[in-house]
């Protein structure tokens, strides 16, 4: 018995570390505990089941909407309603429990695989913006200032965040231009060089040596 | 029981430790016994790996819910096959499971070499053994899957306790695709060490020759493969099983699998760069390097969630090991190349800007432009959470807007590249192979847009896709014609026969053609359509040319999960095609509900049905239908893909020597594109093959 637990105890030098972050994140119906990761756990499932309540509050509690799943607003016009719904899939559904931008949120492993009521009541506020006539823009800051830049499912572009848009184009410029100059070099070097090679090679001669040598291309 | 496995374990890390110093010990003593027993070490670690994953393994199959990892992640009723893949479903068994798997492969690169490279193979041993001990001190001190459960009893002392039944595999992983996804796509991360550790020893050993490349090329196409294989079950996986219409979202474990998957092609392509023409050879050092790190960094991302959030840094201690790992990765390969970068001195110099060479130095180019918008864009809210302390989401939309025109400029060299001749290419040549393909592809993309497909990405698509697919075409048949004529044999048998005579090249031309049927599937995302809607029984449901018409909601049970599920026929223009039953299941174990998604996959689309279950809002059942087009085509692409590299791994049929005269057709490099006129010498002989 007591070399079981040594043997647990000499491996157990993770006792800090939080539960493994897997894709189960199920209710932890283990009752017991590992010997040395009691606090671990415990943190960790107070921390479960206070996010499983948030997005249980967040899901019920929100005003129950009438009517078909992620209808659009009878009163927008239909160029509107592209608008409102091209709005939807940029702003990211806030419940925590999802990834998903409002305007595509499913939960698939909840209780209902639709969107949940956080995702609806987002939508619905965009539908009210696009009604009283705000610009892209603004519905979009109005998401900002209520929500932080997270809600954004893009991130902005401006400030730091443009580093993200500007890099992955910038970054293969530079380097077309490096090789751009290495090959000018390469190609300066080797005109300089090649009077050295030899006297000139036929080209039929140089194709059928190199093919029967096995360095024909492949 | 769990001691065993335990002591298997550190047996191991005993046996990779010993294997480490001896190895090095051997390389500077150059004592042949030495290195023996180095190797030997190496190769028993596999073995006693081997023992901790079956004492795992048979702990999971009985059901031994003293141990704390099988209580987490198995339960009583579970079918066999999946208490097996609850070996890797959680943090301390995928560790494990890692470590297996590049054992295997350690074990086979020390056997399979043991008596080749003399000179190399003791280098290569200190390196994997170097890997092995990172990750052996994981499974032993950090993430040890044979934790014991423990009670305390009434006066605070702890003793072995065991529950009677676990809590479950997580449903989302009950799919006959979670048992085959995993073991492949950590195939492919474990098997690039390989490769890796043959390009160092190379560079530190200074070892003479190009020998090296190839053998790390083999290597890399084996894992490659299995990446490949990997990526694509995955994405299946999230397509049959996740239940919102798609099969990839940009999620950073995706993206981690990704990018060594890239790296790894730009290797595969410039190594030739290399073979043939003796350059690049710091480049192709360095993608393997980098290949390998991806792999370590794609590990960390997926272990321990630090892209979620940076406080998940904190959470999980393993993220801190890895970034050491890699930190030290990082350093001996920096030093390992500028102590010996003279060593990678190429031979030759380009001699044009159009020609087979500068198309591979743009591919890659363009591959590690891709790979690095994927790393930017997983990484980016780390670093933008570090710099201004907001946390900024980048999603789906930033990814397909950057990749989307790279991938597409990508499928355009796939189209160019093989078509130039090396050194050289003149543009009157360039003309006569581009013009037809090209000019059939844009009609074909005029056509498309006729007929009312008018999404501006999908369109270039088309029209590159069909350029793409006739220069390949149009390689084989160039090729197949001379042997044909020569052999008096038809066009089939004598592609069968060119393709065996370069199996590199050919197999390469499917592996291409392969990609381009996936990205036609991806294309196809853009006309993507769905319908969500609450339905009764005896309502229908339009979408595309179907018509849904629900028949009956139901519930089944048994022993694992209830369902609850929806009787769907299926009509088009009028007459019944199929019936559908998507489910809802609620797994008893975990009480966790699953989406069981319905899905008619045809060549030209996909009806994808989900059954959202109740509306919480009206207490009526609620369908979520969606039509994707050519989809399958992805998982085609992915079979060709396959096919084609392995017919690239098998080596060249040797041709017997034949006297008979060297017919003057041979091609002009300067203007005859790739075709080179199959082998028809006296003495001709394919190109070697490979160890």
């Amino acid at each position: 018995m007591s070399d079981l637990l040594r043997i647990e105890l000499s491996s157990g030098a993770a006792s800090r570390r939080g539960r493994p972050r897997d894709l189960q994140s199920g209710p932890p119906a283990v009752p017991l505990y590992r010997a040395r990761e009691v606090r671990g756990s415990a943190r960790f499932l107070i921390y479960v089941a206070a996010s499983l309540l948030l997005v249980l509050v967040t899901c019920v509690s929100a005003p129950a909407q009438e009517g078909a799943i992620n209808a659009p607003d009878a009163t927008l016009s239909p160029a509107q309603a592209a608008r409102a719904e091209s709005l939807g899939k940029r702003v990211k559904c806030m419940c925590g429990g999802c990834d998903d931008a409002a305007g595509m949120c499913t939960h698939s492993g909840g209780n209902f695989a639709g969107p949940c009521d956080v995702a609806k009541a987002e939508l619905k506020e965009i539908d009210d913006r696009v009604a009283k006539g705000q610009s892209d823009d603004q519905i979009l800051q109005a998401f900002v200032q209520e929500y932080g830049p997270t809600v954004l499912i893009e991130p902005p572009k401006k400030g730091f965040d443009l580093l993200a848009w500007v890099m992955p184009i910038a970054l293969p410029i530079i380097a077309v231009l490096l090789v751009w100059g290495v090959v000018t070099r390469w190609r300066e070097r080797s005109s300089t060089l090649a009077p050295a090679g030899g006297p000139p090679v036929d080209a039929n001669l140089l194709a059928r040596a190199q093919h029967e040598s096995g360095q024909a291309d492949e | 029981m769990d001691i065993f496995g335990s002591f298997a374990l550190l047996l191991a890390l005993v046996a990779a430790v010993y294997a480490f110093v001896a190895g090095i010990a051997g390389i500077i003593t150059h004592r042949a016994l030495l290195i023996k027993s180095a190797r030997n070490a190496g190769m028993a670690v596999c073995v006693l790996v081997a023992v901790a994953v079956a004492t795992l393994e048979f702990f999971l199959q009985t059901d031994n819910f003293s141990l704390a990892y099988v209580a987490e992640h198995s339960n009583t009723a579970l079918p066999w096959y999946y208490k097996f893949a609850a070996l890797w479903s959680g943090q301390e068994g995928s560790l494990l499971w890692w470590t297996f798997l590049l054992s295997i492969y350690v074990f086979f690169a020390l056997f399979l070499n043991r008596k080749r490279h003399p000179e190399l193979m003791p280098y290569v041993g200190v390196i994997l053994s170097g890997v092995q001990i990172f990750f052996l001190t994981l499974n032993n001190f950090v993430a040890s899957p044979f934790s014991v459960l423990g009670a305390a009893d009434g006066s605070g002392v702890m003793h072995l306790a065991r529950i009677a039944e676990g809590s479950g595999l997580n449903p989302l992983l009950q799919y006959p695709e979670m048992v085959i996804h995993p073991p492949m796509l950590y195939s492919g991360y474990t098997g690039f060490t390989i490769p890796f550790a043959f390009a160092l020893a190379a560079l530190l050993g200074r070892y003479p020759g190009e020998k090296w490349i190839h053998i790390t090329r083999r290597w890399t196409m084996v894992a490659w493969t299995f990446q490949t294989i990997g990526i694509l079950l995955g994405a299946h996986w999230a397509y049959a099983v996740l239940g919102w219409g798609g099969y990839w979202s940009w999620d950073p474990v995706e993206n981690a699998s990704l990018l060594p998957w890239i790296t790894a092609t730009a290797f595969l392509h410039s190594v030739m760069m290399q073979e043939k023409r003796g350059m690049m050879k710091i480049w192709n050092v360095w993608l393997v390097f980098v290949t390998f790190m991806l792999c370590i960094l794609g590990t960390m991302l997926t272990r321990s969630g630090v892209v979620s959030s940076v406080h998940a840094f904190a959470e999980s201690s393993i993220g801190g090991w890895f970034v050491g790992f890699l930190a030290i990765i990082l350093a001996v390969c920096l030093v390992a190349w500028y102590r010996n970068r003279d060593y990678l001195r190429s031979d030759n110099q380009l001699d044009s800007l159009v020609s087979r060479e500068s198309s591979f130095l743009f591919n890659n180019l363009i591959l590690l432009a891709a790979c690095f918008a994927v790393l930017w864009g997983t990484l980016f809210p780390v670093f933008s959470e570090w710099f201004t302390g907001s946390k900024i989401s980048v999603g789906p939309p930033f990814f397909n807007k950057v990749n989307v025109p790279i991938a597409l400029f990508l499928i355009f060299l796939t189209g160019v590249g093989p078509l130039l001749a090396w050194r050289k290419t003149s543009l009157d040549g360039l003309r006569r192979n581009f013009a037809w393909p090209l000019a059939v592809g844009v009609a074909s993309g005029i056509a498309a847009y006729i007929f009312g497909f008018r999404n501006f990405y999908a369109l270039i698509c088309l029209i590159l896709s069909v350029f793409v697919t006739l220069t390949i075409f149009s390689e084989f048949y160039r090729g197949a014609r001379v042997i044909a004529a020569r052999d008096h044999t038809d066009l089939f048998t004598a592609a069968r026969e060119l393709t065996m005579r370069n199996t590199r090249r050919y197999g390469g031309y499917i592996v291409h053609f392969g990609m381009i049927v996936i990205f036609i599937g991806i294309a196809g995302s853009a006309f993507n359509k769905d319908v969500e809607r609450q339905m009764h029984v005896g309502d229908t449901l339009q979408i595309g040319p179907y018509s849904l018409l629900v028949q009956n909601f139901d519930e089944t049970t048994n022993a694992n999960y209830d369902a609850q599920r929806a009787t769907i026929e299926v009509f088009r223009d009028g007459k019944s095609q199929m019936m559908l039953f998507p489910e809802r299941r609620t797994y008893s174990a975990s009480g966790v509900t699953e989406t069981i998604v319905a899905v008619e996959s045809s060549p030209l689309r996909d009806l994808y049905v989900v059954y959202s279950g109740i509306s919480p809002d009206t207490n009526q059942p609620v369908l979520h239908a969606y039509l994707n087009p050519l989809v399958k085509w992805i998982w085609f692409g992915g079979v060709i893909v396959v096919l084609g590299t392995g017919l690239a791994m098998l080596p060249n049929r040797r041709n017997a020597i034949v006297l008979r005269p060297v017919e003057s057709r041979i091609s002009d490099p300067l203007t005859g594109g790739g075709t080179v006129v199959p082998a028809v010498g006296p003495i001709s002989r394919s190109t070697s093959t490979h160890e």
